[in-house]
């Protein structure tokens, strides 16, 4: 009986971090669809945004941001201007890297290409851990009190509504942007079919740039929504959801953004469901259960289509 | 002569350790090198082979154990097939469901694996004493070897010191050639496979695999097969390693930097190359023994060191991928158009891509 | 004056040359028809035109501009519109959409372009926010072909257009070439259907074992018994 009661908690709990994993999950699936790999450094590009966040808050004070709480929630401007910053940046320094790297590897077989981003992944990681430490860093030190909402026999934090609104918010614009932009509409196209695209006499290059600064933008965000939501973060942060990510994007249908959504919904509130009977070490362990699964049953995901 | 021993000692180690990751790499070059498997799992089958051959040849579990079972002291080769065979099967339960499945779906699964083993050696303490390790695992012969040489020493007491000296250390010299023999053993194992009519299929999956199915060959069970083997293989180089150092914890087998450092020493040695995986185990362990000389003269941290020396490798990798893919020694050529294929007369050109 | 112009193309995939040295030309506002057995190299032709794959040997100009292996996205600048054989459409993509990519490269008002589109296939109108890939396979090439036109280009090629048609759709795209023809544009086809297209072209060639066999104009090639009887099938 005491299971059930709790049932309800760990669904917000799952609704809270199956929107972070979405947003991680939409990258992921746009590179996917686009350039055709799996990048197994989108956890890491997380952690980057997540660092810069917290790097650029003492920043902010000195540029005359306040840091005083917006209304109910935790942080200020100075975190809010510190998160665009941050996004900024890392879309910046990803960008970067496919100038330096992925350009060159265009024509790269699939599988070279994933074993790049794998060196990617723990460079960036081990440059996150080199300028910080391996040790927690902490977003906040104030634990923020969690509000009663008697009619649905749960309780949550105004910073969690805020994180679910953040990722509707984004999943919203990103969905205006890929129907009704011409560059959305290319990268549809591409994502359809790249060769077309050319032929077509669609600038390629322009849609792959347009297609990491999106994923890197919505990674780095992420990553500060998990700082914000676990207060703390640490260099193997994004290693550490990448597991869940991928499983949230393939149950989702690789290459779809909106499976990506679904996906990171599910995986999220399974996730945290699976506590009621599991011990929480095991978490990883259900996503990637949820991975199997869906690899054996159906391969493509709930919202995938051809490969 | 303190420097040469010195020296000695510290090349005797450092063969042992390369020569260990130059079994794995040809496991990897196997699943990877002739199958085209993409398996991120390395760690996971090494860290499996460790612990079975802990279990089977180490000694039963004691008082601050919290262990149930294990344990039979077994001897030194038995630890090695058990090795092989636990590895081999765990390699069965992850290939049957996951080797129909793309390439980039058979990675994420092989991640998944390694963390989930991962995971049980620190849990499930009734078998593996969790966190705390197994320790006491017999090195082969080491009696004997140790005795027979501080007897040597005894029975010559007008040698210099610096021969007794590295006389008294023989056990590790005794070690290495173990270590060379069993490399050398799956080297030429694995010559034979690959000029074998097994090997050859195996290429051609990894080239055309829809070639090869049409030519009526079961290609989901030549993958397993592949999968398995390679896997066996590493288990060895777990067993190898376990008896080396005598103790094994889960956090000996890091699975993403165990199995990273392999990919690297395959695809800078030189995918598909048996010479190239034992080249590139020796080179890569040697740039990375090399970036601890370095990174130990810099003033850094120690966990500001070891991030430095992760990040040299990553960029090794890329440098690797962007100058020269295909490695130090690259495959023998081979023309494009595999030998099944002719068979099936003029194909269809690819698509352009 | 020939529009364009393909001198001693060497062409193929990897280890295999597929074209062993292939000329070629069109000039401007004709059409012209390649004709020839399966595995003769005609959609290994047009590819290397169009840059989607590098010649080993001879070049691709086009009004007397080389643009041999160039980049396809740059040769769609040049006047050139390409419409491969299959996936020749963005099938989560609407109609009015994927008209919309085929003027990517162009910014401003484009209904005049979609008019003219709407007007030679009129059926594409009515269903111009229909989702391509749930559309027939009459309707996809025209929405293959209405893409092509948007960037109105100078010669448009066009691999197979009637391949996997019924005789009676078939019959009806031939007519939308002739009206494009009429409009003024070269068109160059490689079919396998050749006497419907051989019919309506200025000149024709057949291409046989990456080789040019014979080159003459449209209606001599279906009088010529010869090429009859070995390439166009009866």
């Amino acid at each position: 009986m005491d299971l059930l009661a709790r049932i309800p908690q760990l669904l917000v709990y799952g609704i809270v971090s199956g929107s972070i994993l979405s947003l991680g999950g939409i990258g992921v699936s746009l590179t996917y669809s686009i350039l055709g790999f799996s990048n197994f450094a989108h956890g890491d590009t997380m952690a980057l945004g997540a660092y810069l966040a917290l790097a650029l808050l003492p920043a902010m004070a000195s540029l005359g941001i306040g840091g005083a709480s917006l209304g109910p929630l935790s942080f200020g401007w100075d975190f809010v201007m510190a998160l665009l910053f941050a996004v900024v940046l890392t879309s910046l320094a990803i960008v970067l890297l496919d100038r330096l790297l992925f350009r060159r590897l265009r024509t790269a077989h699939r599988i070279t290409l994933m074993i790049a981003t794998v060196g990617v992944a723990l460079a960036l990681r081990n440059a996150l851990q080199f300028v910080w430490g391996p040790q927690p860093h902490y977003y906040s030190m104030t634990i923020q009190r969690a509000v009663q909402v008697p009619a649905l026999g749960i309780r949550i934090k105004p910073d969690q509504v805020f994180i679910i609104a953040a990722a509707v918010l984004l999943t919203v614009l990103l969905h205006l942007f890929l129907r009704y932009t011409k560059l959305g509409k290319a990268m549809r196209a591409m994502s359809d079919n790249a060769a077309l695209a050319r032929v077509t006499g669609i600038n390629t290059e322009r849609v792959i740039l347009w297609t990491w600064i999106l994923g890197a933008s919505l990674a780095a965000v992420a990553g500060i929504l998990t700082g914000l939501e676990n207060k703390f973060i640490t260099p193997e942060l994004g290693w550490q959801m990448l597991l869940s990510i991928f499983a949230a994007v393939i149950l989702g249908g690789i290459g779809s953004p909106y499976g990506a959504i679904v996906g990171g919904l599910v995986v999220g509130i399974s996730e945290e469901v699976s506590t009621a009977f599991l011990s929480t070490g095991y978490k990883p362990a259900v996503a990637f259960g949820i991975l199997i699964l869906m690899l054996l049953i159906r391969p493509t995901g709930l919202l995938g289509r051809r490969t | 002569m303190e420097l040469f021993i010195g020296v000695v000692n510290y090349l005797v180690f450092f063969a042992i350790t390369a020569g260990t990751y130059g079994v794995l790499s040809l496991g990897l070059n196997l699943q990877w090198g002739y199958t085209g498997l993409f398996n991120i799992g390395v760690a996971g089958f090494y860290a499996v082979g460790a612990y079975a051959a802990a279990l089977v040849s180490g000694p039963p579990p004691d008082v601050w154990d919290g262990r149930l079972i294990g344990g039979f002291e077994l001897p030194f080769l038995v630890g090695l097939v058990a090795a092989a065979v636990v590895a081999g099967v765990v390699a069965l339960v992850i290939g049957l469901p996951t080797l129909r499945l793309r390439a980039d779906y058979l990675a994420i699964a092989t991640i998944g694996i390694a963390e989930t083993i991962r995971l049980v050696l620190k849990n499930e303490s009734w078998l593996t004493n969790g966190v705390w390790g197994l320790q006491q695992i017999p090195s082969p012969l080491y009696g004997p070897i140790h005795r027979g040489a501080m007897a040597f020493i005894a029975s010559h007491p007008d040698l210099p010191e610096w021969v007794q000296r590295l006389i008294s250390k023989a056990y590790n010299g005794f070690y290495l050639a173990l270590v060379l023999l069993v490399l050398c053993v799956l080297y030429f194992f694995m010559r034979r496979l690959v000029h074998s009519p097994w090997g050859r299929v195996l290429k051609a999956i990894r080239e055309e695999e829809d070639a090869a199915a049409m030519s009526g060959k079961n290609v989901f069970s030549y993958k397993l097969q592949a999968l398995v083997l390679g896997a066996m293989i590493m288990g060895i180089g777990g067993a190898l390693y376990a008896h080396f150092v005598r103790f094994i914890s889960p956090n000996s087998f890091e699975p993403l930097y165990g199995t990273f450092i392999v990919w690297v020493m395959l695809i800078l040695g030189g995918t598909g190359n048996n010479k190239g995986a034992i080249l590139g185990a020796f080179t890569v362990w040697g740039i990375w023994t090399a970036t601890d000389f370095v990174t130990g003269h810099l003033l850094l941290s120690a966990t500001q060191a070891a991030a430095l020396r992760i990040i040299v490798i990553g960029l090794l990798l890329e440098v690797v991928i962007l100058i020269r893919p295909q490695g130090l020694l690259p495959e023998t050529p081979r023309r494009r158009r595999s030998s099944l294929q002719k068979e099936a007369g003029e194909a269809q050109p690819p698509p352009p891509p | 004056m020939s529009w364009l112009r393909v001198d001693g193309i060497v062409s193929g995939y990897g280890d295999m040359e597929v074209l062993h040295g292939v000329d070629l030309t069109v000039g401007a506002g004709e059409i012209v028809t390649i004709v020839g057995p399966n595995g003769a190299g005609k959609s290994t032709l047009m590819k290397t035109v169009f840059g989607l794959l590098k010649p080993t040997a001879g070049s691709v100009s086009l009004a007397d501009v080389d643009i041999t292996g160039m980049a396809p996205d740059r040769i769609v600048r040049c006047g050139l519109a390409y419409v491969p054989q299959v996936e020749n459409v963005f099938p989560s993509l609407t109609v009015e959409e994927n008209l919309r990519m085929g003027a990517f490269i162009l910014a401003g008002d484009l209904q005049p372009r979609f008019e003219r589109v709407y007007e030679l296939f009129p059926v594409l109108r009515t269903r111009r926010k229909a989702c391509v890939g749930k559309m027939s396979g009459g309707e996809r090439q025209m929405v293959a072909m209405g893409r092509a036109l948007m960037l109105d280009p100078e010669l448009i090629m066009l691999d197979e257009p009637s391949a996997a048609l019924a005789p009676g759709l078939a019959a009806a795209i031939f007519e939308c070439i002739s009206t494009i023809h009429e409009a003024g544009v070269a068109v160059l086809i490689v079919e396998q259907n050749a006497r419907a297209s051989l019919a309506l072209s200025d000149r024709g060639y057949v291409l046989a074992g990456g080789l040019k066999r014979f080159e003459n104009t449209g209606p001599a090639l279906l009088a010529n018994e010869h090429v009859g009887r070995l390439y166009l099938g009866g």
